[in-house]
């Protein structure tokens, strides 16, 4: 990747973050609430792979826990890894598909969710999962109503790779 | 019958197979896979070591020092969305309060009658107090709110998610700040500052489950404890089925401290009005239900409080 496109990924994971702590965290519509640096992110590693997905998912959460005083590395830990898998599905199976980025959210929406779940369970802190289930649908649907601008914003701004620049699989010859 | 006529096409990881790219492009690519692996587990490991460093200390050290100036540095990035929004935010509010406006007016309307028959009725029992109070020389804690200096800030962070009901603050130690520090709206009571740095703190708001605020019953004296009860509702518990608590009632923080808060809450924040009362033959408490004046879901410009007066300490 490029240094060009490294800087615009730091850009709008930035953005992203600081508009979902300052605005888009007070939006409350049926118990869910719209998570666009979620949003990003999953575009982002889409477009640029696994190991962008993983460190956009711990820049993006270190600002995050940073802009909050919230625990530091909490968010990182669960961003990391759903930056990752989104990246490997975007290099895999996902590649080119229409569905990709819709699905993906509404999946990583929901692991997300189980995951900071988990993590606050583990640290022996209040988890109420069915608070968090309770705005669990919304906040997918929310999720899905941002996945189409958010995309094609980012889709604009980091240039799909070209075909030929990824990875072949096994071919038969003969 | 006879015999299947097929080529010999091997399977896909047969060992014949010829493969597109050369061995050494194969060897590359398991070469980034093993980059790629090895990049996510330094990253987990990164955040599990801050996530334990913060858990251990989470409002010292170096760690919450360099947040703490993570945070003053992104501050201005927060306020400048907050202040974008506003405009939208306004504006949402102000169609979403066209909705119900003329039933409000008319249910402000009576409100006011009876608070203005409240209010007479206040002043002369203060004029007395202030006069017993003068002839005991009762000395007393800081009260609310003329031993109180208000920092007025805004909103700069707000509660993600369910996991936790903290905001953030655009001021902190430098302004007086500290831990414990009430944050109070022009409505009522928001809750306390839990985390602090130089230029922002964080306040942990009534709302929040592990939260606890000792309360009163200004009308009838019935104090409890105040609690995140159904919804955007409180729950005043710990009230006694013996005690008399009625709808319509004003809940106001009791002041009292402990040995761990001695900044805690001071006394006659206001917090709330009873919405309905209940119990049960097997509830050992009544069932009090509070709607709280703060609006927590549109939270914007608050006031942390700083005691302008000595607090006495407990022996």
């Amino acid at each position: 990747m490029s240094v060009v496109d490294s800087v615009k990924v730091v850009v709008l994971l930035f953005v992203a973050a600081i508009m979902q702590v300052s605005i888009f965290a007070q939006v409350h519509i049926l118990g869910g609430m719209p998570d666009v640096l979620l949003v990003m992110l999953v575009a982002v590693a889409l477009l640029r792979g696994s190991v962008v997905g993983a460190l956009g998912g711990f820049f993006a959460g270190l600002l995050v826990d940073t802009a909050t005083l919230g625990q530091l590395g909490l968010t990182s830990l669960v961003l990391t890894i759903a930056g990752y898998w989104i990246g490997r599905y975007g290099e895999t199976t996902g590649r080119d598909r229409f569905h990709a980025p819709f699905l993906s959210v509404a999946v990583v929406t929901i692991l997300y969710s189980v995951g900071l779940l988990l993590v606050h369970f583990v640290l022996g802190e209040r988890a109420p999962a069915g608070a968090m289930f309770r705005g669990l649908l919304p906040a997918i649907a929310l999720n899905l109503i941002f996945t189409a601008p958010v995309y094609a914003l980012v889709r604009r701004l980091l240039r799909p790779f070209d075909r030929s620049d990824l990875a072949t699989e096994v071919q038969l010859l003969g | 019958m006879a015999p299947p006529n097929r080529t010999a096409r091997v399977a896909v990881l047969g060992s014949s197979v010829q493969r597109s790219r050369s061995k050494k492009h194969a060897a590359g690519r398991a070469r980034n896979a093993v980059l790629r692996r090895l990049i996510l587990a330094m990253l987990v490991i990164a955040a599990l070591a801050l996530l334990t460093v913060s858990f251990r200390s989470p409002t010292s050290g170096v760690l919450h020092d360099v947040q703490g100036t993570g945070a003053t540095a992104l501050r201005p990035f927060q306020i400048a969305a907050g202040r974008v929004a506003r405009p939208f935010r306004d504006a949402y509010g102000y169609f979403q309060g066209l909705a119900g406006a003329k039933s409000e007016n008319t249910k402000l309307k009576r409100e006011l009658r009876t608070v203005r028959a409240q209010l007479a009725n206040n002043d002369a029992g203060a004029l007395r107090a202030a006069e017993l109070e003068r002839l005991l020389h009762f000395e007393g804690s800081p009260s609310y709110p003329q031993d109180f200096r208000a920092v007025n800030t805004s909103v700069i962070s707000f509660p993600n998610g369910p996991f936790g009901q903290q905001v953030g603050i655009a001021v902190g130690s430098s302004s007086g700040i500290g831990l414990n520090s009430t944050l109070v709206s022009a409505d009522g009571l928001l809750g306390r500052v839990t985390n602090v740095s130089k230029s922002t703190a964080v306040a942990t708001l009534i709302t929040d489950p592990d939260s606890a605020v000792a309360a009163v019953d200004v009308k009838t004296g019935v104090r409890g404890i105040i609690k995140p009860g159904q919804g955007t509702t409180l729950i005043l518990d710990r009230v006694s089925k013996e005690k008399k608590v009625r709808k319509g009632d004003v809940i106001v923080t009791q002041g009292t401290r402990d040995r761990r808060y001695p900044d805690l809450y001071p006394y006659g924040i206001p917090i709330g009005v009873v919405l309905n009362t209940g119990t049960s033959d097997i509830a050992s408490f009544l069932t009090v239900q509070v709607q709280p004046f703060a609006q927590f879901d549109s939270l914007d410009s608050v006031a942390a409080l700083v005691a302008t007066k000595r607090t006495p300490k407990r022996p």
